[in-house]
This record gives C-alpha cells, structure tokens and sequence, in this order.
C-alpha cells in the first residue's frame, strides 16, 4: 500500500516537472532580453523553490547556486520526464483497448485472442510497463541530484568557508588559552600569594616575640593550602579524568553559592575533551549565575542528542549577560574549537539561558 | 610614624596593619582601593603610604598611579609602593622626579618582616628603598662594552646596596667591613661609571638609578 502511494507521488511530481519544464523554458525564453533584472532572478528564485519543494528539497539549504542556469539544465529533464509518463499512459490506453475489445468478444485488430498471442501481449505489456516505471523513477532521481548539483554548495566553497572556519577557531583558542593563562596568573597572584604572604607576615612577628601567633600562622597554612588546591582544580579538574562528567558537575553544585540542580543523563563517557569542555561550560555558567544575574535557582541538563552532548544551563536570575564578555566568550572558543555550537539567551529581566551543543564524533 | 595602607587583600591589609602597630607606628586608615587611598591622604595627611600597585577595579596599576598622584599633589607624603612582579616601568616611573621618600618593594619583601620595616623606615625618613630584585634585574644587562662589566665583584655588590637606597653605613654593615672601605669602594665604581661624586644621599642613589636603566 505504501509502496502503491510513493508510486503515485513519483508520478504526479514528474508529471508536475514535465508541466513546470514547458512553463520555466516558456519563461526563460520570454526573459531572455532582460537576464540582468532582478525581478527576473526573483521570479526564477520562486520557481526553483517551488522545484524543490516538488522534489522535497530544502531550498533554503540550496542557495548556493544561480537559480537560472538551474532552471534551463532541469528543462529537458522534465520534458524527458513527460515523454516517459507519455508512453506509460499510451501503452495503459493500448493494454485497456485490447483487454476491453477481447472482453466482449471481439477481434482487436483482426486478431483474435489464443494462447501464444495472450503471453506475447502479457509478457511484452510487463517488460514496458516496467521500463516505463523506472523511466519515472530514474527521471525523479535524475532532477533530485540535478538540483543538489546546481543549486547545492559549490565543494571548493564549502571547503574555503571550512578552513575559513578553522582558522577563526583556531586563532579564537588561542585567545582563549591566553585569557584563561591570565586567569591563572590572577588567581594565583591575587589569592595564593597574599595569604603566603600574610603567612609569612605571622611568622615572622611570631619570631619577633609574639609566640603566640604561630597557632594563626598554622591555620592559616592550611588555609593556604586550601587555596591551592582549588587554584589548581580551576586551572583543570583533575577528578574529571577519574569521576567522570557527572561526579564533577555535583562538585560544582556543592561548591556553589547558590542552589544548583544537575541532571546528568549520558548512556556512556563522551570523549575527553568533550567532557572537559562540558565541565568549564556548566562552570562559568554557573558563576556567572551566582555572581553577576543574582540567580536563586540553577539548573544544569546534560544529555545526548543523536552523536552530540547537550549541556543546558538556565538560572532564574535578572538576564543581560553578554555573550560577548570575557568568560562566555571564551566559552564560545572553547566550544568552536569541537565544532559544537553555543547560545546564549539571556532577556532582561531573565531568565538566561546556555546551550552548548558538543560532537561526539 | 603615621603609615596609610593601600592593599585589597583583607588578609594582607589585617595583617601589615597588626605589624606596623606593634612596631610602634599608627595607621589612621587603610584602604582597599586606589581612589579611597587618595581621600585617605588629603584628609589624614600621613608620613609614609604603603600602596598595591594592583588594585580594584582594573587590578593593573591603580595603586601606581595613586602613588604618583599622590607625589605630585603632597609632595611631603612619602611613598613606598608593592608590586606583585618586577615591572622596571614601574620602577622608572616612580624615581622619574626624584628618589628622596619612593621606595619600590617586591610584595614578597614584605614576608621577610624585618627588610620589610628597614624600607619603611628608610622611606618615612625621606630616604630611598629599591627591592634587591628590581636593582638586579637593572643590573643583569651587562655586556661587553658596558661599563658594568669593569667592576670588580666588591663594587658590583656595593653598587646594587646603593642602589636599593642602602647608606655607607648600611652597606658596611651589610657587608661586613668597614665604613672606609666602603667608602673606597664607592669612589673607585663612581670613577668606572664617570658618575659625578655628589655627597648628596637621595641624588647618588638617582645617579645610580638613573645610569643603571639609560
């Protein structure tokens, strides 16, 4: 039954073509003086989107190509087109003629229905009928690969707007890399070193006679040291090579100031750099959230989506984050750098929104 | 002396405030921005401020430029900047006008307590205080054809205590010999770097300064 429907589709879109072919060639001939107007290319932009509609293309993926050169090479494929759908209707007219007129028991052209006659017309009617189908299917597979051709990317296009990619996301990582150095720099410089010392400080009033601070400087060692381990966890989470994406992101809600809910639903380990770039996206996030938007609620969604990870974090606070400032767009690098995508909604007045879609491939 | 604190690390301002009082010294304010530093001094009028060089909000060199402000507008107040790192612009542009009461420590100085207060007090008392490391790293440009490289093992280490703002007699001290000896010594390296013998203590520290960075 569904074999019989797509049948009759086939048919009626090259049927369709075969019409639309004498029209296009009609205007392509009445246009021919007047190439250069853009109305013209308007019109010829309407009639190959109504193409690839017949076809069940995506037009707007195929934008790449002149509309017109389009129209004038699909032209003769349509009328081929029409030609085989002609033959299929004459050979059905003919077989219903001969059938009809042996039904009541007349001669059909003289003849007279006997055995042999029966299987020549039965077997000759079969072999054409099927020449004629695939004639059809042929024709519609012909204008489909003609459309992707002529109106599809160009390979050499597409290959330039690739490296033109790459070379933008590469010059973006190290950008990135450079930010997220200064960083470093600043966390250790402006945390690690002051209490060191501060420390230091202690130490060395307790050695001017005042003993009893050695108890304060022992604290605030351990604070130092403290200190340290979460510069160097910022710098790279260790534990996400051994817990994994999910046991790192609940660090990062307990860590966090303001609650966070995690909803990690991965079937298996995506790869490594996927992971990290998942980790630092839910990280800044996060921040940012409790930092800058005031938020009081944080939600974190990781999941896979078809061969990519989808990590989604949303906060209820006051919106206006900047997808252009210094930690998102760095995100956006880091993001760029996998060929994943990266959105950031964030209205006024909330609620914000980070998406960042991570290839598995 | 009256000492006005800059410094944006609570921890760190606590505890220099602690230091300076059991040492003695007051400390009508202390501040943790550069512009609060500045209205700090206008109204307390202090001898010496202790400034960051990186403060909010920028944490590049907001403490720095307060510094100079604060040279230019109250030329009396004495001065002795922190700097996270050796940064010989900073340096330059401190000692640019003069070196009588600018000091320019390595924040880490402050951890050895006692070379800490010596600068402090070398400073209030109107003197100079460069961090050793600043005056090495001036100092490591030697080649060849530079003047430096003529000194003898003695002088070169006589030349980066003077440079750090250290008297005659501290260098003795520090060295272990005598006033004279030093006194020799500094003679004969002025005579290597045709430097003029001037008696005056802050324009032989800028003399040195000034040729070790030209």
């Amino acid at each position: 039954m569904r074999l019989a429907a797509e049948g009759l589709r086939l048919l009626g879109a090259v049927a369709l073509g075969a019409v639309t072919a004498l029209i296009e060639l009609a205007f392509l001939l009445l246009t021919l003086p007047s190439l250069g107007n853009p109305n013209v290319g308007a019109a010829a932009r309407r009639l190959a989107r109504l193409e690839a509609r017949r076809l069940r293309l995506d037009f707007d993926a195929l934008r790449e190509g002149g509309p017109l050169p389009y129209l004038a090479a699909r032209a003769p494929v349509g009328v081929l087109g029409g030609l085989v759908i002609a033959l299929l209707v004459f050979g059905a007219h003919m077989g219903v003629l001969v059938l009809a007129a042996w039904a009541r028991g007349e001669p059909f052209d003289g003849m007279r229905p006997s055995v042999p006659l029966v299987a020549y017309f039965g077997v000759g009617g079969v072999v054409l009928l099927f020449l004629e189908l695939s004639g059809v299917v042929g024709v519609h597979a012909l204008e489909r690969r003609l459309a992707l051709r002529m109106l599809g990317p160009d390979p050499t296009r597409a290959l330039e707007r690739r490296i033109a990619e790459l070379a933008e996301s590469r010059a973006g990582i190290v950008a990135a890399v450079d930010s997220e150095r200064r960083r470093i720099e600043r966390d250790l410089h402006d945390g690690l070193q002051q209490r060191l010392v501060a420390l230091s400080m202690l130490i060395g009033r307790a050695r001017r006679g005042r003993s009893e601070l050695l108890e304060q400087a022992h604290q605030e060692a351990q604070q130092a040291l403290a200190e340290l381990r979460e510069v160097a966890w910022r710098v790279y989470p260790s534990g996400l090579d051994s817990l994994g994406l999910e046991e790192a992101l609940a660090g990062v809600a307990e860590r966090s100031g303001v609650p966070v809910q995690v909803a990690c639903d991965l079937r298996r380990r995506p790869p490594m750099a996927v992971e990290t770039a998942a980790y630092f996206v839910v990280c800044e996030a996060v921040t940012n959230a409790a930092k800058h938007a005031g938020a009081t609620l944080i939600t974190v969604e990781v999941h896979e989506e078809d061969a990519t990870v989808v990590v989604r974090v949303r906060d209820d606070g006051a919106g206006g984050a900047q997808a252009t400032g210094g930690g998102l767009s760095g995100l956006a690098r880091r993001v760029a750098a996998l060929d994943g995508g990266f959105e950031v909604s964030s209205p006024a007045g909330g609620p914000t929104t980070v998406t960042a879609v991570l290839p598995c491939g | 002396m009256r000492v006005i604190l800059a410094e944006d690390s609570t921890l760190l301002r606590e505890g220099l405030v602690r230091l300076l009082l059991e040492e003695g010294h007051k400390v009508p304010a202390a501040v943790s921005d550069g512009d609060a530093l500045v209205a700090a001094v206008a109204e307390h009028r202090p001898d010496v401020v202790v400034v960051d060089v990186r403060m909010p909000p920028t944490h590049t060199d907001e403490g720095l430029r307060a510094a100079l402000e604060i040279r230019r507008r109250w030329s009396e107040v004495k001065v002795l900047v922190l700097s996270q790192y050796v940064e010989k612009r900073y340096a330059t542009e401190l000692m640019s006008a003069d070196v009588e009461g600018v000091g320019y420590l390595l924040k880490d100085r402050v951890a050895q307590v006692g070379d800490f207060l010596d600068a402090l007090e070398r400073v209030g008392a109107g003197g100079a205080a460069f961090d050793p490391e600043v005056v090495r790293q001036l100092l490591a440009r030697t080649t060849q054809v530079d003047p430096l490289a003529r000194l003898t093992a003695r002088e070169r280490e006589v030349l980066e205590l003077m440079a750090q703002g250290l008297t005659n007699a501290s260098i003795a001290q520090a060295l272990h010999v005598s006033q004279s000896a030093v006194e020799k010594h500094v003679n004969s390296l002025f005579d290597k770097l045709r430097l003029s013998h001037t008696t005056g203590y802050s324009r032989r520290v800028l003399a040195v300064l000034h040729f070790l960075k030209s």
